[in-house]
């Protein structure tokens, strides 16, 4: 029914959401620790972008799961 | 996923899209070409219809592709030969053998001095080993694995890439391509820790040697559960990435269809994400092969 491709859209709405909100507090605390210690930056990048895929993989979890709503 | 005919499906029943393509059985028969579905939803009258005629289409498209006939071709045309690129199966062999050229490409060019194409497959290897593989394995094991990671980075990158190109499937947006990668993943992270430290060596490596004694038999069942969890997020990551940008295209462009010509400049930017798709394929290798190195490292290398 529309209505349940509705809430389907809401959900997958509000996982982007959450994703948002939790990666960018990591590209901030990222581009904070840089910009304090240049010379910490390869480590630092490597760190976030695996936290970044965490957060991604949670998100495309939620995705996955609307989608099989819809 | 239900078929829409229960579904109840909007108008689409009465504005024209063929009743075999809406019947619940439609999965093992023989689908309408891409431009029956447009004339069907441009026929339609109210934009619901219009958007579940489409919403349909997508559906099939990144769910169901090697059902399709007649749609991904080239255009005006059919060339028959061209469909055996719809299937996943042909498009991992595919990749399989552009990464084969390459790799006799670069070798012939591989002297003392490396030249041409070689040299970028030299740097991307180097750059796997040295910047994925040793710091997550350490030095010893890092050289050792490099092949395994390079393999993962190299083959992923082939496949994603290569399904953007129109006529091609891609084969990572099958989820049972990318289960069979994080297997792969899977097998290192617990056989090869099995064979390095022994089973009970690789039990005793899961549960932290600083933790309560009560808490420890808590933590095996969590940290046995973590490691498929691991192997799943793998599969979900890369599968779900590389389905959702040909939605998310595929959707864009479906605004012409609704809309009309108004949305036309949609397509600029459904170039713009084709662009954004390149730097995605290549990054998703990139995740895939850093997440594996880092998993395969926490159980090779326990407590550190």
């Amino acid at each position: 029914m529309a209505s349940e491709i509705a809430l389907a859209s809401i959900g997958a709405g509000l996982v982007t959401l959450g994703a948002a909100v939790g990666l960018g507090m990591v590209a901030a605390a990222a581009v904070g620790g840089i910009a304090r210690q240049p010379e910490s930056a390869p480590k630092v990048q490597v760190t976030m972008l695996i936290a970044a895929a965490f957060i991604e993989g949670l998100a495309l979890f939620g995705m996955v799961i609307c989608f099989l709503q819809v | 996923m239900r078929p829409s005919a229960s579904r109840g499906a909007v108008d689409a029943h009465s504005a024209g899209l063929p009743e075999a393509w809406l019947s619940p059985g439609r999965r093992s028969g023989i689908l309408p070409p891409f431009r029956t579905v447009v004339n069907a939803a441009t026929n339609m009258t109210s934009v619901a219809g219009k958007g579940e005629a489409l919403r349909e289409y997508i559906i099939e498209h990144v769910m169901y592709r090697t059902t399709h006939i007649d749609q991904w071709n080239i255009p005006f045309r059919h060339l028959a030969f061209l469909d055996v690129f719809r299937s996943d199966t042909v498009m991992l062999w595919t990749a399989v053998a552009v990464l084969l050229g390459l790799a006799l490409l670069a070798r012939r060019r591989m002297g003392d001095v490396p030249a041409g194409m070689a040299n970028l497959v030299e740097s991307l290897v180097a750059f796997v080993r040295d910047h994925i593989a040793v710091p997550s394995l350490g030095p010893a094991d890092g050289r050792r694995m490099a092949s395994l990671f390079c393999s993962f980075f190299f083959f992923i990158a082939t496949v994603n890439l290569l399904g953007l190109i129109p006529i091609f499937s891609t084969a990572t947006g099958n989820v049972n391509v990318t289960a069979g990668l994080a297997t792969i993943t899977f097998g290192f992270m617990v056989v090869g820790a099995m064979v390095r430290h022994g089973p009970i060596g690789f039990i005793r490596g899961l549960i932290p040697r600083d933790a309560p004694l009560l808490v420890k038999p808590l933590l095996l069942p969590i940290e046995l559960i973590s490691l498929l969890s691991k192997t799943f997020a793998l599969t979900i990551r890369l599968f779900a990435n590389m389905m959702a940008g040909h939605i998310v295209i595929f959707s864009l462009l479906g605004l012409v269809v609704i809309v009309g010509w108004y949305a036309l400049p949609v397509v600029a930017l459904v170039v713009a994400l084709f662009f954004f798709e390149i730097f995605v394929c290549l990054f998703q290798a990139y995740i895939f092969t850093l997440l594996s190195a880092v998993f395969i490292g926490q159980t090779y290398h326990p407590q550190h």
